[in-house]
């Protein structure tokens, strides 16, 4: 009886053994940057002859985010806009202004620089994106129409640029 | 630690976020089975329900447009949907090829707005 039982011992034994395979678990981890576009902007229309992206006339500030998993691999590129994509018809011309900044970060020490160390040309702003982690960055947007002229009625749409692109 | 808190109640009360991606980073041209064209792949998963359509390009060091062939230079990519696609390019443009883009191509809203449009450049790996 006793001998039985051990060699049903020993074989479940060895049979749990053949059985343990390792399984593996395949991955891939790749460096990539997301642009997510966290707040839509909105004009607002405080007079006349002026759409802003302006809270504090009506509009709302677009906001897009980077996130990067890799450092000092890509850098931010935001363009504000220079003309609508879509109006009515206009017959006076649009002066643009806008600028980007920083408006939260993930790493406050990694990302620290990013505000001081912008490069703007024209509409355009630079951020080198020296850490791993999230930026958030927001425009403002004003287009005043020549002569001070009323905007024709109907809807106005411009677009803000975001790219990031790799080093 | 102030950062931090923004960004924390930023990402709380993101209710509608959307995302654009595109990988690799680097990729790599290879030879392809078609004579003088050099091929790549790449993936773009598009996390906007704002976008349906996203454009791809090829451009050089001064952002010039470079030729390049794929399936369809604007990939209607529905929201939460990745696709995989293949880019080719002369052998002779190997040294000038430098950046290969997607870029989302924005509706017009009817509201007053100012859409986001967003644009994603991987730069091709060079051997030296």
């Amino acid at each position: 009886m006793i001998k039985k039982l051990l060699l049903t011992t020993a074989f479940t034994m060895i049979s749990v053994a053949a059985n343990a395979v390792d399984v593996p678990i395949n991955g891939t981890v790749q460096s990539r940057c997301v642009i997510t576009t966290d707040t839509p902007g909105v004009f607002g229309n405080p007079n006349a002859y002026t759409l802003t992206t302006s809270a504090s006339d009506g509009g709302v500030s677009p906001i897009v985010r980077f996130d990067v998993t890799l450092a000092n691999a890509y850098y931010a590129q935001i363009t504000t806009p220079t003309s609508f994509s879509s109006s009515p018809s206009l017959s006076e011309t649009v002066t643009w202004t806008g600028s980007t900044s920083v408006s939260a970060v993930s790493d406050a020490t990694g990302m620290a620089g990013y505000e001081t160390g912008k490069t703007t040309f024209g509409q355009t702003t630079q951020y080198d994106l020296t850490a791993t982690g999230s930026t958030w960055f927001t425009s403002s947007s004003v287009a005043t129409n020549g002569g001070s002229k009323a905007f024709p009625g109907g809807s106005y749409t411009a677009v803000v640029q975001a790219i990031c692109v790799a080093q | 630690m102030k950062n931090y808190i923004v960004a924390f109640i930023l990402l709380l009360f993101s209710t509608n976020v959307f995302a654009h991606d595109m990988t690799p980073t680097y990729p790599e041209l290879e030879v392809s089975y078609l004579d003088g064209l050099l091929v790549t792949e790449l993936e773009v998963f598009n996390k906007r329900n704002d976008v349906d359509y996203y454009e791809i390009a090829v451009f050089d060091e001064e952002w010039l447009p470079v030729p390049f062939v794929t399936s369809y230079k604007i990939i209607q990519l529905k929201y939460l949907e990745r696709v995989r696609f293949s880019v080719y390019i002369r052998s002779t443009d190997r040294d000038r090829a430098t950046y290969v883009c997607s870029k989302s191509r924005t509706r017009n809203d009817p509201a007053p707005s100012a859409v986001i449009s967003s644009t994603i450049c991987s730069k091709f790996r060079k051997d030296d």
